[in-house]
């Protein structure tokens, strides 16, 4: 019933995700793995998703505006780089932020016994569609000039922001049941 | 000849396999696995003595075994489940509800292409059928690790043995009854010969891997919240200790 190409498919995906599961050893060392992703920073706060105004900033031609009418060429090279530098930082942390907000979230989550299917879908593809976006903004910033990405760098970090804000009221939730429960 | 020798290790290695089980005790902690393993067991005999003295019965006699042990291996899948995600409830409901899904979907999409082709039901053979349930449940698995994955499960080295032994053994299955319906003769005996060889090699990856009972990683069972509550209630003892200090000084001077 099933054709040739959906066997392979399945078997491929099939045999992938069973080797990534076998070469780690035990998936539960994840966390460990992953806590060494992130920077040099003790203070996990630090990693909290940019305010919209710094992320608008980055990515904004004004800067870049105004720098070109300097007329020096030695100026708008270093700039060029500079800036470059700031927003692949930027989408750098952005990435590590939502990384640290899911981890912390599938954390919570298994334990918890009032979990929604849907709220957690709708979580699922939203970092999904962030992650993707990452992607794409680290490949475009690497190809083209940051300012000519500012409308999906914007929108990467109203979405980033929204999962935080997502995730922080999931835990107020999940929490305040959870404590009306054990009372 | 390579068909003796492949049946009696098949039947060797099970034997071992569920002595073993037995000497760890870890049947009573995996029933499905091992009753799967003593049914694969029987139906190896059954078929090698059906083979040997009542050989025109012997194709019923395996394609009806065949069937029966799907059916059992789908209690591994349950298992793996409920041994994996016993410590971890918010998992095992948002698996419960994709696993309901997948099978919806595959039973919606079975319906529909039977219902576009209805000479499906008359012409299909046991290995057809035997290729569809086995690939439902190569779905079924592929949903159930990605889950383990994303929420992090933590697998102890017996549960692990047998979810990857059992995913690889499946995930060829389907791929060597697909390819076998729609490739020639020199091929499928090829495919064949290849699919009964390979077996042993996933008895002795269980055998490797279930040994002996080894515990799975200590669950996390503990919530944030009682850790907050008691980094709070240290906190306020704390305070208490210094103000009970203070105003003994305030009291004694």
């Amino acid at each position: 019933m099933i054709g040739i190409p959906t066997a392979l498919l399945l078997g491929t995906i099939l045999l992938l995700l069973l080797l990534f599961v076998a070469a780690r050893g035990s998936v539960g060392a994840r966390e460990s793995t992953s806590r060494s992703d992130v920077p040099l920073l003790d203070d996990e706060a630090a990693l909290d998703p940019c305010p919209p105004e710094f992320v608008a900033r980055i990515f904004s031609p004004d800067d870049w505006k105004f720098v070109s009418e300097t007329g020096s060429a030695q100026l708008e090279k270093l700039f060029r780089r500079e800036r470059k530098v700031v927003a692949l930082a930027w989408v750098h942390q952005t990435s590590l932020a939502v990384r640290r907000i899911m981890r912390e979230h599938t954390q919570a989550a298994r334990h918890s016994h009032d979990l929604q299917f849907a709220t957690e879908s709708k979580l699922v593809l939203l970092y999904a569609e962030l992650m993707l976006l990452c992607g794409m903004l680290f490949l475009a910033i690497q190809s083209a000039e940051p300012q000519r990405v500012r409308g999906l760098a914007v929108y990467a970090g109203t979405l980033s922001q929204r999962l935080a804000q997502a995730q922080h009221d999931l835990k107020t939730i999940t929490a305040g049941r959870e404590f009306h429960g054990a009372s | 000849m390579l068909n003796q020798l492949v049946s009696w290790s098949c039947i060797a290695l099970e034997s071992v396999l569920l002595f073993r089980g037995l000497r760890s005790k870890l049947g009573s902690r995996y029933p499905a696995f091992y009753t799967y393993i003593s049914f694969v067991l029987l139906q190896d005999l059954l078929c090698y003595f059906a083979f040997r003295w009542i050989h025109p019965l012997y194709t019923y006699i395996y394609w009806t075994t065949e069937f029966l042990c799907i059916l059992f291996s789908c209690g591994i899948v349950l298992e793996v489940y409920r041994v994996g995600l016993s410590a971890y409830p918010g998992t095992a409901r948002i698996t419960r509800k994709v696993l309901g899904l997948v099978f919806a979907v595959a039973l919606v999409k079975a319906l529909v292409s039977a219902a576009n082709d209805p000479r499906w039901w008359l012409e299909a053979t046991a290995k057809d059928v035997a290729g569809t349930l086995r690939a439902v449940q190569g779905i079924a698995i592929i949903a159930l690790v990605s889950l383990f994955l994303f929420y992090a499960i933590p697998f102890g080295r017996n549960l692990r043995g047998i979810l990857v032994g059992y995913g690889l053994f499946v995930c060829w299955t389907v791929i060597c009854l697909t390819l076998s319906s729609s490739v020639g003769d020199n091929v499928h005996a090829f495919l064949k010969n290849l699919y009964q060889v390979s077996y042993p090699v996933f008895l002795v990856f269980w055998l490797v891997h279930l040994w002996s009972y080894q515990t799975n990683p200590a669950s996390e069972v503990e919530v944030p919240l009682e850790r907050e509550y008691e980094r709070i209630a240290a906190a306020t003892r704390r305070r208490l200790h210094d103000v009970r200090g203070q105003l003994a000084k305030v009291v004694g001077s």
